[in-house]
């Protein structure tokens, strides 16, 4: 690969004794603005929090052997969190149906000029003071006109301040040497003509983060992003659109793995899709399959993950799956689940959900949500429900949204695990149990979406990519197109009977009500005895009329 | 033809070959071989249109002495246009024109490397896509059709010969670090304005070449180059009312944009301007005559002559489907008179310099392949022409060269290059002052209005745009809105002045101009980043053209101004912090 030493400076973390000079001005600013708006603003506010998201980044991208995108950027944002009231009923009260957003997410001064931060602080303080105070006068008003809640708890816990911080290095990532690497991979797919497009894409990020609040809390934490990402897409003759991808994940640029990796990774996603397009398509299925390690993380991630948020379960219009299961089993007794946030990688893959303290300064620690298949806790932000009346360190945003409880690193342990052989022949065995002609395998997914409301259909789904018939005849295994998983939730959970003793990762950005957020989630292959697979819906236009043009040079 | 002359000598003396010209050529190879679309589908295309903007672009912005960000990208944006069916009835020119429900793949951006192969790969897609979605339109529009009869029926592409021009480029990218210093520097005046609540000052070089190749032969190269340095600033009066100004300094070449000192003073300028206002007091409704003095008088015109030089072409719509759309003011008026007959109006995008001093509005060929000429808008008050594309318009069969902006519906947006408005009969700036305070004796109002500046290309906020134009169209007597005058000053009989704020346009329209009452003898320019956003908002389109307008200051009867804030926000309950440790 390319100079790697010189891409190794970076993120060197120390106690440092003296307050970094952006949190002394946030501070400063916090007391003088708390102070005389306790003094003279009606409703007064109870507690001020300041939090800048300073980021670094810079990506490559290149097709075909040709550089498309060279970017780089700087910027810090700024998000107020203003509560009037009082601790037990404040500005941030639930009212069905209502999502709230005060903050904005504002560009400051990416140097620490107090003059530049201080004015804008000022002025924003005032901005979100307003609202938070014409939110609580609707609040209350409401509570007057409506039937008591179920969930009578308070709307913001106490908890204990913290104060750290460590040195996040400037990102020392220079796009031109990004360039040479990212045209050699993706030259590689031009080996691939049935393939229509492809990228690769190499990108580095520092997130700095920067909180005060009025409690005492005085942090500056950070961490480095760094990944390779890789996509071919086709079309099939009836128009359906193929796509396959692959990425890998460090912290640091340097920890990315190593060109044979890369392109190893290359001549799988584009023999996937130049296969896909000779693959059948697949008919409505109901029966056994196994997901891998990472097609099964998706699918916790989903499926279980958004729904022990913690503030899903005070909302009213939600569908609250658990919220009165604590205690019960919620799953198989084999499984436990653990949200993780302190662990930064697993067998050596970086973890995108680590962090050292959320969004609301509380600092990050491990949760055990399932144990031995029963229920024990949410995931919680400082808004508590019945029953749990503190902050697990969850509570997570992206720039300009305000904080709801979110999933970070999401471990799936299993005390049922089998080889993936052996798992293999338990599906096996289920295909002939249940009489079928076949079973099927998730080798690879991306991402779902869930709806947790109650307004919706409480449904998931996950976007299979690489996707097998099983055959219980010794037949190979033959690749089908066009799968959709769907299903109700409850349901999916009773049906794991083995895992594998195998776990994988899947690192990626998880979208919901507080912006799209970093995550993880680790799972070994699980045995399932039913899935639901639907035809996916596909586009009706037909693959490009003339053939790609031979110039003779596409590598 | 003197002019045709002219470049003829240039290509002779640069053998420039669009054969050498690595995108050139993968665009003319691709659109030879797309001639194979035609044996695939009953619709046949009749004109493939490949255009890339090609450019680097470096930016920055900071506030009080502190870099807010500051951004470097390379970027090169195709925009290739498929038109099936023929000249006279095509899929463009209708609701849907541009919508397509098919697949589209990665080809937004082209590959920044000079790689024929990938070039080739890239025009091949997009150009399969943009034609598919060219089929999908021309079926729809037929279908719309069926029943419905259009009053009048135009050409739906007018027929233009074919150019080929090959300019070179000389990108000219200034030190991004030095400029950030400079911004450093220039930010950091308003730290003597503690009136001034929140300013930004930015800056934006873009530079590059617009590559242009079609079916018809057209293959053009021209340089496309765009520098700017800009404050925008906002404060609030002691009763609430928000207040805003800006400045932006612009030009097409880097070099002649204004030194570092007069930067520095158009930014104090502003921080004086907003001081002032934020103790001026608020206006009260007025109806009379009002002076548009300097600049004041060049923006009014842009805005209110300029823009609707444009006429853009309603779109064939299904029946039943009604659709805002803004038409011009000045759509069918062709022969009227519309200025005093002592005016005339022309526009001259050929023009680099007028006096010494920089035109803005110089081009050589617009987004069309068109070559614009002096174009004669209006003579002796007498509305004569309109600024056109190859959209024939009422009246209109071929393009006088001002396809200045990606449209919509599968057009162009016309737009003005240089626009010179000219007054025969003209007095000093002095006795136009007098002639508005004489006016105001004689019907016995206790004062006139100057207006010094407008807001145009307005500095707002998209939210505080939409505000306006919310309060516009309630406040009834308004059709198109125009921008907010910025410095209005009251003057009285003895000649005194007094600044007001708050204060906006009702009904004022283009017929409005017709009642000029006199003009200058002395003439601004005015430079300015037009798009197809209201008020010109700053950062209102993806896409902006160059202009400018040389105008006198002008005496207009009749106009009526009104508050522009019914609500104001309450001040800040905090004191601000100290601008100075």
């Amino acid at each position: 690969m390319f100079a790697r030493t010189a891409l190794l400076a970076g993120c060197v973390s120390l106690g440092l004794a003296q307050t970094p000079p952006l949190v002394e001005i946030l501070s400063g600013e916090l007391d003088r603005n708390l102070r005389i708006l306790k003094e003279k603003a009606d409703p007064a506010p109870y507690y001020l929090a300041y939090e800048v998201t300073e980021s670094e980044f810079s990506a490559v991208s290149a097709t075909l052997g040709a550089l498309k995108s060279s970017r780089s950027e700087r910027g810090r944002r700024l998000d107020i969190t203003i509560r009037v009231g009082s601790p037990k009923l404040d500005n941030y009260h639930r009212m069905p149906g209502e999502s709230v957003r005060f903050t904005a997410g504002v560009a400051l001064a990416i140097e620490d000029s107090p003059a530049a931060i201080q004015r804008r602080l000022w002025i924003e303080t005032d901005r979100v003071y307003r609202l938070a105070a014409e939110r609580l006068i609707k609040v209350r008003a409401n509570r007057q006109m409506k039937v008591a809640e179920e969930d009578a708890s308070d709307d913001f816990t106490q908890e204990a301040p913290a104060v750290y911080s460590e040195a996040v290095g400037r990102l020392s990532f220079p796009v031109e040497e990004g360039a040479a690497p990212v045209r050699k991979w993706s030259a590689a797919f031009a080996e691939y003509p049935r393939v229509l497009t492809s990228q690769a894409t190499l990108a580095a990020q520092r997130e700095t983060r920067y909180f005060v609040d009025s409690e005492g809390a005085r942090i500056q934490h950070g961490r480095g992003y760094a990944s390779i990402s890789l996509f071919a897409r086709t079309k099939a003759a009836d128009g359906m659109d193929l796509a396959s991808s692959e990425s890998f994940e460090a912290e640091e640029v340097a920890g990315l793995p190593k060109d044979e990796i890369v392109l190893g990774a290359v001549g799988r996603v584009s023999s996937d899709v130049s296969a896909m397009l000779r693959a059948p398509l697949v008919e409505p299925f109901v029966g056994p399959a196994i997901l891998s390690g990472r097609a099964a993380a998706v699918l916790f991630h989903e499926i279980f993950g958004h729904r022990i948020e913690g503030h899903r379960q005070k909302d009213e219009t939600e569908g609250q799956t658990f919220a009165k299961s604590v205690g019960t089993p919620v799953l198989p007794e084999f499984l436990s689940v653990v949200f993780d946030p302190t662990r930064r990688e697993y067998q050596g893959v970086s973890l995108n959900g680590f962090y050292k303290y959320d969004d609301e300064g509380v600092k990050a620690r491990p949760v055990t949500v399932v144990d031995k298949g029963i229920l024990k806790t949410f995931l919680m932000s400082r808004s508590p429900i019945r029953g749990f009346n503190h902050s697990n360190g969850h509570g997570r945003r992206a720039p300009g949204f305000e904080v709801v409880s979110r999933q970070s690193n999401l471990l799936v342990e299993s005390s049922q695990k089998v080889t993936e052989a052996r798992l293999r022949e338990m599906l096996i065995a289920e295909i002939k149990r249940q009489n079928k002609p076949y079973g099927l395998y998730f080798q690879q997914v991306t991402g779902g979406f869930t709806s947790t409301s109650r307004r919706g259909i409480e449904a998931f789904k996950v976007i299979p990519i690489v996707v097998y018939r099983v055959y219980p005849d010794g037949r190979p295994d033959e690749l089908v197109r066009g799968a959709d998983i769907v299903g109700t939730p409850l349901a999916s959970f009773s049906k794991i009977l083995a895992t594998s003793d195998r776990a994988e990762v899947f690192n990626g950005y998880c979208g919901a009500e507080s912006g799209s957020i970093p995550v993880a989630a680790v799972s070994p292959a699980i045995l399932v005895s039913e899935i639901e697979i639907q035809k996916k819906e596909k586009s009706q236009d037909r693959p490009p009329y003339l053939p790609a043009p031979t110039t003779g040079a596409a590598q | 033809m003197r002019r045709r002359l002219g470049w003829l000598v240039l290509l002779l003396a640069v053998p420039a070959l669009a054969q050498d010209d690595v995108i050139l050529r993968a665009m003319q190879d691709e659109l030879q071989r797309s001639r194979g679309l035609r044996a695939v589908n009953p619709e046949q295309p009749y004109y493939i249109e490949y255009a890339l903007h090609d450019g680097e672009s470096v930016s920055g912005s900071a506030t009080l002495g502190a870099l807010l960000r500051s951004h470097r990208v390379r970027y090169r944006l195709p925009r290739i246009q498929v038109r099936v069916g023929d000249y006279s009835f095509d899929n463009t020119n209708y609701i849907r024109s541009d919508y397509y429900s098919g697949t589209r793949y990665d080809v937004e951006q082209f590959p920044l490397d000079a790689s024929y192969a990938v070039l080739r790969q890239h025009l091949w897609l997009a150009t399969d896509t943009a034609y598919k979605a060219a089929v999908e339109a021309y079926s729809r529009k037929r279908a719309a059709l069926k029943n419905v009869t259009l009053s009048e029926q135009w050409p739906d592409f007018a027929k233009a010969a074919p150019l080929e021009r090959l300019e070179s480029i000389h990108p000219n990218i200034p030190d991004q670090a030095a400029w950030l210093a400079r911004l450093r520097r220039l930010s950091a005046a308003f730290l003597d304005y503690p009136a001034v609540m929140a300013s930004v000052v930015d800056f934006e070089f873009n530079q590059g070449a617009l590559y242009l190749a079609t079916s018809e032969g057209t293959r053009i190269r021209t340089p496309e180059s765009t520098n700017m340095v800009r404050a925008r600033t906002s404060a609030q009066a002691p009763d609430g009312m928000l207040l805003r100004d800006a400045i932006v300094f612009q030009s097409l070449d880097p070099l002649r944009l204004p030194l570092e000192a007069e930067l520095e003073r158009g930014l104090r300028q502003v921080g004086e301007n907003l001081t002032a206002l934020s103790k001026a007091p608020a206006g009260e409704a007025y109806s009379g005559p009002v002076l548009f003095e300097g600049i004041a008088g060049a923006q009014l015109l842009a805005e209110v002559l300029g823009r609707n030089l444009a006429v853009p072409r309603r779109p064939v719509t299904p029946p039943g489907v009604s659709f805002p759309f803004p038409s011009s003011e000045l759509e069918g008026r062709l022969g009227v008179r519309i200025l005093p007959e002592w005016m005339d109006v022309v526009d001259d995008p050929t023009q680099k310099e007028w006096r010494g001093r920089p035109l803005f509005g110089y081009y050589t060929v617009d987004l069309e392949g068109v070559m614009p000429r002096p174009l004669a808008l209006v003579e002796k008050g007498v509305l004569k022409n309109f600024l056109l594309t190859r959209q024939p318009v009422k009246g209109f069969e071929t393009s006088n060269g001002h396809a200045r902006l990606p449209g919509n519906f599968g057009a162009k947006a016309a737009g003005f290059g240089n626009l010179f408005v000219r007054a025969a009969e003209t007095v000093t700036i002095p006795e136009l002052k007098k002639k508005l305070i004489d006016l105001c004796r004689e019907r016995n109002k206790p004062y006139g209005i100057i207006v010094r500046k407008m807001d145009f290309p307005s500095s707002a906020s998209y939210d505080e745009a939409r505000r306006m134009l919310a309060g516009m169209s309630q406040s009834g007597a308004s059709q198109r809105p125009v921008s907010l005058p910025i410095l209005v000053y009251r003057v009285y009989a003895d000649g005194r002045e007094e600044l007001v704020r708050g204060l906006r346009f009702r009904g004022l329209t283009a017929r409005s101009l017709k009642d000029i009452l006199a003009a200058s003898e002395e003439t601004q320019v005015f430079d300015f980043l037009d798009n197809t956003a209201p008020f010109a908002l700053m950062d209102g389109g993806a896409f902006v053209s160059e202009t400018s307008i040389v105008a006198p200051s002008i005496l207009v009867d009749d106009l009526e101004l009104e508050k522009s804030q019914e609500e104001l926000p309450k001040p800040p309950i905090v004191p601000p912090p100290a601008l100075k440790n």
